[in-house]
């Protein structure tokens, strides 16, 4: 209740500085307890961080043990031998995919700005957007409580019938992200009531940022796949507990049903992730570049036909499952549908860039990596989605750099764009954008570095998920362990400039990068209720900067 | 966003007033929001669900007799009085959601009363089944040892484990359920009577009202699946 | 109030509904609980005959319209938005195609061999 006291009887007047989110009220639980949508976006932002940082500690631990054949951490020939490489891997992906990049641009991001965008207040359930932030951080304290008590080492696929034989962790983990999977429902259906039932007065469907159209169709998503999951860990914890078979051959169940529920979610689920990040650069691209998006309206249709079509695609991760040889044909069919819309919008930002003002900001560096890495990924996609060639590329090195081009290189690299592009707003402070510049290109050649030769090793037969290697792939390996830690040293560096603004940036101005839509247009940074005005949507070409011309004259 | 003061709906005699809260401009837009919302929550529910009856729907077809001969071993009267008790349940919770919305107090806090008697009297009929099982042996998974009579009818079946895991883990899904439910209605019973919910208010006696038709539909098709396997 | 009045050309939100756009008489209510109480009679009834593969069909044909009804009626789906409707409705046509794949692969497992060329059986002896 304490949320319908109006702003000014209890802001603290500590400076001149004006009333903000971020000063109308002070201590823990004004953060603890916060409904604000943009307190909940930064206690999301620093949770995933955490989580990226525990990822991508393990994903160093994975080079370094793979800096030669033998094995440098984990050794065949000792005491414990290769499992905890097992261990390393399956905490990386888990803890990669469920705890930060599923959550990242909808919780931290969009939870941030996708309200501003709509002018409304909040979110349009606010306490149950609390509640997915603490889903998460159970989920979050679960599975690391899973780690203490012997880390799962399946994968983060979790594949039975192995899942139902080893340590009994996969129990607490497959809990952990049954929890974790209603936290990203609970965002989702937080995004949907809000873009239908919050929208700005004269905010038809088509005057939405096109953040909001992929938010949106995530949440769709969000909501329709992931119960699946939820489900499908619960029964693999069933199995473990009373072998009840249904995914288990000892007992005459079908360990392929549990991939086709598995990737049920875990198909759209990469769209969970990339969609929310093509809805960052599609914001990035025009504002940074002072164009209107080119093709706004099929813009839209593409995130959501995107959407639709993840979900008739999953089985092309079962080609060489034992699936039925009909359907994996219906599939690889399908799977190569998604390339449509995909280049409708690769070809509109391009289109956007084409003959704009364009400032080579950090956020449009991040975006301009996006576009490079995110075609990588979208046509090694290509080999992967038909079926002769999948046979042969299925579980190598081919298919993790493909993946990590579309989740690390695209997803993450456009989060980074986004908390770059909100940063200024976010906090009312800016970060040094020339170290900014520089994290930006050490992380586009990091992921180069890292991955090309991954593509490389992996068509010539690496097989992923190997503690150990023929020493013919060597000078790969090596090659992609250094390109891993010119990443770590650009998301080190990003991290460092980040923080220290925070605290002693230069304040950043009002609109700092000249905005067009309604989240530039509200105080730097909001104040609690977001507008002191009433924001209204009178055409239909949001992203007009032509008042920045005017605002110039003047 | 309207920056006027939220338009709030007139609360009946004897009732207490509701505050829309900060961020809507009414309760009504309040009121669909939150509708929205829970709907969208129901779908999860419904893909949750969706997941171990697509596994059902394998199974039978790959072992028929196995889920023939399983659901013999289930009680159709017990069955049959728990869909009479829920259809019974998911009527009165109707009628205690009308209630709600034209200010009845009384007639609402009675409508919830049966509707949680009928609830207990769900669980307490499963009760008397589960433990009937229990007793045989006819459980779940690396659990199952059917005895005396029993070991022989399944002698001849494949897997007859699959069909009691199925048994066990959608009915087991469905009671905690039926358990989420009846802490809610208790909720409801409890703020209700203080008249919080009234016709200007009735968003929550709304959703749990709904909550508790999406366990009797589940229990629609449970019934004919589980007891009456064709 | 005149502020909210303003908003009333703005999307789905229309101030001057009421807020419950139906309250269904009780009688509408009754009727309903008789029909399923009676098709539940019906079920367990057609359950004692064996129609072979009919009685699955049939079983499930019952469900579905007790089902129906509940939704339509108690649910108060019949007079609900259209949005609402989409979001419950839509996620039955999802769970659709989460069935229909997965059946589809094991109805078809085994009925197209892939190693199978046309190569596959050994080239006929000539002489
Ligand atoms: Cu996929």
């Amino acid at each position: 209740m304490t949320t319908n006291v109006p702003v000014a009887d209890v802001a603290v007047e500590t400076s001149n500085e004006p009333t903000n989110y971020l000063n109308c009220k002070r201590g823990f639980w004004s953060w603890a307890a916060t409904l604000d949508h943009k307190r909940i976006g930064i206690m999301y932002l620093v949770g995933v961080t955490l989580a990226f940082l525990v990822g991508g500690i393990f994903a160093l631990g994975i080079r370094i043990q793979l800096w030669s054949p033998e094995g440098v951490m984990f050794k065949a020939t000792s005491e414990d031998g290769l499992a905890g490489y097992n261990q390393m891997f399956t905490l990386h992906g888990a803890f990669m995919v469920f705890m930060f990049i599923i959550p990242a641009i909808p919780g931290a991001l969009a939870n941030f700005a996708l309200p501003l965008m709509l002018g409304a207040k909040d979110v349009a359930l606010p306490r149950l957007n609390l509640a997915s932030f603490y889903l998460w951080l159970t989920g979050t304290l679960l599975a690391c409580y899973s780690i203490i008590t012997g880390a799962v080492d399946t994968g983060w696929t979790f594949y039975t019938p192995y899942s139902i034989q080893t340590q009994q962790s996969v129990i607490s983990m497959g809990l952990a992200i049954f929890i974790l999977g209603f936290s990203s429902i609970f965002t989702g259906m937080n995004f949907i009531v809000t873009c239908h039932k919050l929208r700005a007065r004269g905010q038809t469907w088509f005057r939405m940022p096109l953040f909001c159209w992929a938010v949106y169709s995530t949440a769709i998503l969000q909501v329709l796949a992931t119960p699946v999951l939820g489900i499908t860990v619960l029964l693999l914890a069933f199995e473990h507990m009373y072998h009840i078979g249904i995914f288990d051959p000892a007992y005459g169940g079908d360990p392929v049903l549990f991939q086709h529920f598995f990737w049920f979610y875990s198909h759209p689920a990469v769209y969970i992730m990339i969609l929310p990040g093509m809805g960052v650069i599609s914001e990035v691209v025009s504002v940074h570049s002072r164009k209107p998006l080119f093709g706004y309206r099929l813009m839209a249709f593409s995130a959501i036909s995107i959407g639709v079509i993840s979900f008739i695609v999953w089985g092309h991760h079962m080609f060489t499952s034992g699936q039925s040889a009909f359907v994996m044909m219906a599939f690889s069919f399908l799977t190569f549908l998604v390339a449509i819309p995909t280049a409708i919008k690769e070809f509109s930002w391009v289109a956007t860039i084409w003959k704009g003002s364009i400032a080579l900001t950090a956020p449009m560096l991040y975006a301009m990596a996006f576009l490079i890495i995110f075609s990588i990924g979208g046509l090694t996609g290509i080999f992967l989605g038909a079926l002769s060639t999948d046979i042969h590329l299925h579980d190598t090195y081919f298919v993790v750099a493909h993946f990590h081009a579309v989740m690390m290189g695209s997803t993450a690299v456009a989060f980074f764009a986004g908390v770059h592009h909100w940063w200024p707003q976010i906090w009312g402070k800016m970060y040094n954008e020339t170290l900014a510049k520089i994290s930006a290109v050490l992380i586009l050649t990091g992921f180069m570095v890292t991955f090309l030769p991954q593509f490389m090793m992996g068509s010539q037969g690496m097989p992923r998920r190997y503690a150990t290697y023929l020493p013919e792939w060597e000078g790969y390996h090596k090659v992609s362990t250094v390109g891993a830690f010119i990443l770590g040293t650009g998301f080190a560096l990003m991290m460092g400039y980040l923080i220290h603004s925070i605290f002693a940036g230069k304040k950043a101005k009002q609109n700092y990068w000249g905005g067009a839509t309604l989240d530039w247009k509200t105080q730097t940074p909001p104040i609690h209720e977001n507008f002191d005005f009433d924001p209204v949507i009178e055409s239909d070409n949001i992203y007009d900067y032509s008042f920045l011309t005017e605002e110039k004259k003047a | 966003m309207s920056h006027g003061p939220i338009v709030q709906t007139p609360t009946p005699e004897g009732f207490r007033p509701h505050v829309v809260a900060h961020h809507f401009h009414d309760a009504n837009q309040e009121f669909h929001s939150v509708k929205l919302g829970f709907w969208l929550f129901l779908a999860t529910e419904v893909m949750l669900f969706g997941g171990v009856f697509a596994a059902y729907f394998i199974f039978h077809g790959q072992y028929p007799e196995t889920f023939v001969k399983g659901g013999e071993q289930l009680s159709v009267p017990m069955g049959s009085l728990n869909t009479v008790i829920l259809l019974t349940s998911s009527w009165t919770m109707a009628m205690g959601v009308r209630a709600c919305q034209l200010s009845q107090k009384k007639q609402m806090l009675g409508f919830l009363w049966v509707t949680l008697l009928c609830a207990g009297g769900f669980l307490v009929v499963k009760y008397f089944e589960y433990t009937a099982k229990i007793e045989h042996g006819l459980l779940p998974g690396s659990f199952w040892h059917p005895h005396g009579h029993y070991a022989e009818e399944f002698a001849n079946v494949e897997w007859p484990n699959l069909f009691f895991s199925f048994y066990w883990t959608m009915t087991g899904i469905h009671g905690v359920h039926v358990i989420l439910g009846m802490l809610a209605i208790s909720w409801l019973i409890w703020q209700g009577g203080k008249g919080r919910f009234h016709s200007g208010f009735s968003a929550p006696v709304d959703l749990i009202g709904l909550y508790w038709h999406i366990v009797d539909l589940i229990w629609i098709f449970l019934f004919p699946l589980l007891y009456l396997v064709p | 109030m005149s502020d909210a009045h303003a908003h009333a050309e703005h999307g789905e939100v229309q101030i001057d509904k009421s807020l419950h756009a139906h309250v269904c008489s009780a009688g509408t209510f009754l009727k309903v609980y008789v029909a399923l109480l009676i098709l539940t009679v019906l079920t367990v009834g057609v359950a004692q005959f064996h129609f072979g593969s009919a009685n699955l069909l049939i079983a499930m044909a019952i469900a579905s319209v007790k089902a129906g009804c509940v939704m339509a009626i108690f649910m108060h789906l019949r007079w609900d938005t259209a949005i609402n409707n989409i979001a419950f409705l839509g996620s039955l046509l999802f769970l659709g195609l989460l069935f229909l794949f997965t059946m589809a692969d094991f109805a078809t497992r085994g009925s197209i061999d892939p190693t199978m060329s046309q190569h596959a059986e050994p080239p006929a002896q000539t002489d």
